[in-house]
């Protein structure tokens, strides 16, 4: 087991010194720092000396091998456009993105697995054609747009929830939180139903599939033979072999949620991370974006070390195979 | 329209909020599309951030609602003799936000800190050799050359707590690492930064011992950066803030068909033009590369022909645009009022003139355009292009982000390109000296195409130094003709300003973009 995880915490260095280099070598195809840095009267001469200044004249692997030393002796560097420490900036980011996700998610499960159940076990009914065609268009409307409509709908037409930030916060130690005002949970409504939709479906979807191929199972037919209650069979042995690669892919997805949350921020004004990003690409700061994408990598790679740990501890043949 | 309407509505205004009595206001909640990026008066040449600050800190000059220049720190200031610099009287008993009382120190100190290499605004300060203490409120400004325009230059250079700064840190703007200037504020100026949080809300709140008489009725003012245009006019319709700076302009239709709200549209001081290859021996971008035919005059003044301004105006601008013939709106000084005409539309003409030149057949070349800097810049781009093809001139539109733009310029990767220039001192030697003049390390630094003639060059210096009003417009009448007369660059429009507020806000456009807090008020 302990051999199991050093491979992964191993493979998971060079993952992210994978994304680290591609994304800082992409950055360099952005844009020139130093126009969006300075403004229109500044001469060329003041030009050149900040930019010798930033180090941004050095050779591309001298850039490189700067910026992941630092990141190394977690010195994540300076916002070119705030001059903000990254590290800091980022984690004061970090929770409104976080929460988001979390609802987005909570919100997906708590609709998405009863809505999967009951289309799975009445599949011809009325009510589960409707639903599935009702979340089937959601998924096809590119989430920017369903934020905007929503927006329209409950924010200017009805005027019950607010069209962008995060409402009243409270701060816990270093931690920001819109969880603990009624004004923060009326602020999380939109942005956490337009991030959750998909996910929503998605989870929907998976149940409904897993569940009818269980149902197809020789185990539950026997059980229908034997005459255990439909309910027994249904909720205790049919859902818990449904829900074993529902968490999986769940689990998973999470990552995604967090990384995409990019276009909802931005859409809600949500104060995360994504919406940082995105002002960081527009004023071409360089460090801000690498060091997002390596975190948002991170996030990634502890995700799925979990879900790798998790088979393992679920699944009684991947621990015979390991230690074979 | 500038001229007459847009002086004349802000006086009328700002007479308007001097007489009414203001009534006890709420919170006032503005949005805009850019956050300022530091709260350092030095740190950032950009107009998010001298807008914002200009409403906590002070100059010593400030300009008024309709740009004209007006007494701030300072209540007076005078040429010295024979052109040696500029010497300012400081007013007495202002004190700064945190109650230290403000002199000629720093005065002296803020000019070290904004010429300083750290700094941003340092291209402010080229032709000052010296600054000198006269006494507590007097201070020489002394200048290598006669400078008449000089205190109009300086209307955006804030003056900070010289003791403040020392006692926290910030000698210096910050370069890389913030510092603790570059969230905390202590100005002279009528509001108070109470509380700043990067990215998503800054708070003001009025400063009692304003040396001012305060003209506006706000009680607290909270900005809030918002990035997507429908995510702000949402936030505005939904009642959630109270103004929006700027809107798009099709979304103008929206807010006026709404009761509650209004739209308030200007122009702005920026002027977007045509600019070519000058220097380019060849076009990069065409299929015939054996010659560079803007090279010739006669082509150029076929490409202003060709392109129909007032249709741009109308159908992609929606009419809030205004033609323009020179790189500066009229009604600015130094604009020339003898070549207010631009080249007539002309398609026909224009043809002539391609013949004439050797280009009968027409050529393909490529039109470099931003997307995201300008209103509408790539649909104006494409406009262009079809209006040039009729005349049998083909553009390739290459429409790009801002962030690579100006690289691309810089590279020399156009044979035409669209460009917009606001002129920071709001005075037609700024657009000679940046985008006229032969390309230097200091001068024409926005030349991009090369464009120079010797004439030009000659005129900038007298131009900058001239002290009689009449010789000075004199030698810009004759700048402006030269570059009619080359067609260096293509006018076409100034551009508009359009914000969006509630009914009950009243507001001062003033056409730098800038929003000043101290001319608002809630109804």
């Amino acid at each position: 087991m302990a051999g199991f995880i050093l491979k992964r915490l191993v493979q998971s260095v060079f993952v992210m010194l994978a994304v680290a280099f591609l994304a800082f070598s992409l950055f360099t195809f952005v844009g020139d720092p130093i126009s969006q840095m300075t403004g229109v009267e500044t001469s060329l001469q003041d030009q050149a000396r900040l930019r010798e200044e930033l180090g941004l004249n050095d050779p591309f692997v001298v850039q490189f091998m700067r910026f992941t030393g630092d990141m190394l002796q977690g010195d994540f560097g300076y916002s070119f456009r705030t001059r903000e420490p990254i590290g800091a900036m980022l984690l004061s980011r970090l929770p409104a993105t976080l929460e988001l996700g979390v609802v987005a998610l909570v919100i997906s499960l708590v609709v998405g697995i009863p809505a999967g159940i009951y289309t799975a076990l009445r599949p011809r009914g009325l009510v589960s054609q409707s639903i599935l065609i009702g979340t089937l268009i959601g998924v096809s409307i590119p989430t920017f747009v369903i934020g905007i409509l929503l927006i329209f709908l409950f924010g200017v037409q009805l005027g019950w929830l607010p069209t962008f930030g995060r409402g009243g916060t409270v701060q816990i130690g270093w931690w920001r939180s819109s969880l603990f005002t009624g004004d923060g949970w009326r602020s999380l409504v939109l942005p956490s139903l337009t991030l959750g939709l998909f996910q929503l479906t998605l989870t929907m979807r998976l149940v409904r599939a897993q569940m009818m191929e269980v149902m197809r199972t020789d185990h539950i037919r026997f059980a229908i033979a034997r005459g255990v209650p439909w309910r027994s069979i249904r909720y205790r042995h049919a859902l818990s072999n449904t829900l074993i690669p529902v968490i999986t892919i769940i689990g998973l997805q999470f990552g995604g949620v967090i990384a995409f949350s990019i276009v909802t921020e931005s859409v809600f004004q949500w104060p995360g991370m994504g919406l940082l990003f995105l002002e960081s690409i527009r004023f071409v700061d360089i460090p801000v974006m690498s060091v997002y994408l390596v975190v948002i990598a991170f996030f990634f790679v502890v995700i799925n070390l979990l879900v790798d740990l998790l088979y393992v501890a679920i699944d009684p043949r991947l621990r015979v195979r390991e230690s074979a | 329209m500038f001229r007459t309407t847009l002086p004349t509505a802000a006086l009328a205004l700002s007479i308007a909020l001097l007489s009414a009595t203001p009534i006890a206001a709420e919170t006032f909640r503005w949005a805009g599309t850019t956050d300022p990026q530091t709260m350092d008066p030095h740190a950032v040449n950009a107009a998010p951030v001298l807008s914002f600050l200009n409403n906590v800190y002070e100059g010593l000059v400030r300009r008024g609602p309709d740009m004209n220049e007006e007494p701030s720190l300072a209540t007076a200031w005078e040429a010295l003799p024979d052109g040696a610099g500029w010497r300012f009287t400081l007013r007495q008993g202002v004190t700064f936000h945190d109650g230290a009382a403000f002199n000629a120190d720093d005065v002296i100190f803020s000019y070290q800190r904004a010429a300083s290499e750290a700094s941003d605004v340092r291209s402010w300060f080229a032709s000052v050799t010296d600054v000198v203490r006269v006494d507590d409120y007097t201070v020489d400004f002394l200048t290598s050359a006669p400078n008449p325009l000089f205190p109009g230059s300086i209307a955006n250079f804030l003056i900070i707590d010289a003791d403040w700064a020392v006692a926290n840190g910030a000698e210096l703007p910050a370069r890389d690492a913030e510092n603790f200037a570059t969230r905390n504020a202590n100005g002279t100026g009528p509001f108070v930064l109470a509380a700043r949080d990067p990215g998503i809300e800054t708070r003001l709140v009025p400063n009692a011992g304003w040396w001012d008489n305060a003209a506006h009725n706000v009680t607290e003012a909270v900005f809030t950066p918002i990035g997507n245009p429908a995510t702000g006019l949402a936030a505005l319709l939904s009642g959630e803030i109270d103004l929006i700076s700027p809107i798009p302009l099709q979304d103008v239709a929206q807010v006026e068909g709404r009761a509650g709200f209004k739209v308030q549209a200007g122009l702005e001081t920026r002027v977007i033009v045509l600019g070519f290859g000058h220097d380019h021996d060849t076009l990069k971008y065409s299929d015939e590369t054996d010659a560079n035919p803007f090279r010739d005059p006669r082509v150029r003044l076929a490409v202003a022909q060709a392109i129909d301004v007032d249709t741009i105006d109308r159908v992609i601008m929606r009419g809030a645009a205004e033609p323009a013939s020179q790189l500066l709106p009229a009604g600015l000084s130094g604009y020339s009022d003898q070549h207010a005409d631009r080249p007539a539309f002309d398609p026909d003409g224009a043809k002539t003139l391609l013949a004439e030149a050797g280009f009968a057949d027409g050529f393909s070349f490529g039109l470099m355009c931003p997307n995201d800097r300008y209103i509408n810049d790539e649909a104006v781009c494409r406009a262009v292009a079809s209006m040039l093809a009729r005349v049998g001139i083909d553009a390739k539109v290459n429409a790009m982000p801002v962030r690579g733009y100006w690289d691309e310029l810089r590279a020399g990767n156009f044979d035409m390109y669209l460009l917009g220039w606001s002129p920071g001192t709001f005075d037609a030697e700024h657009p000679i000296r940046f985008l006229a003049h032969s390309r230097t390390e200091r001068l024409g630094t926005w030349n991009f195409g090369g464009y120079s003639s010797a004439r030009i060059d000659a005129l900038l210096a007298p131009i900058q130094q001239e002290i009689d009003p009449n010789a000075r417009q004199a030698m810009l009448d004759e700048a402006a003709g030269i570059l009619q007369d080359d067609v260096a660059y293509v006018p076409l429009y100034t551009e508009p300003l359009i914000w969006a507020m509630k009914d009950s806000v009243n507001v001062v456009q003033r056409p730098d973009n800038f929003f000043m807090l101290r001319w608002v008020s809630v109804n």
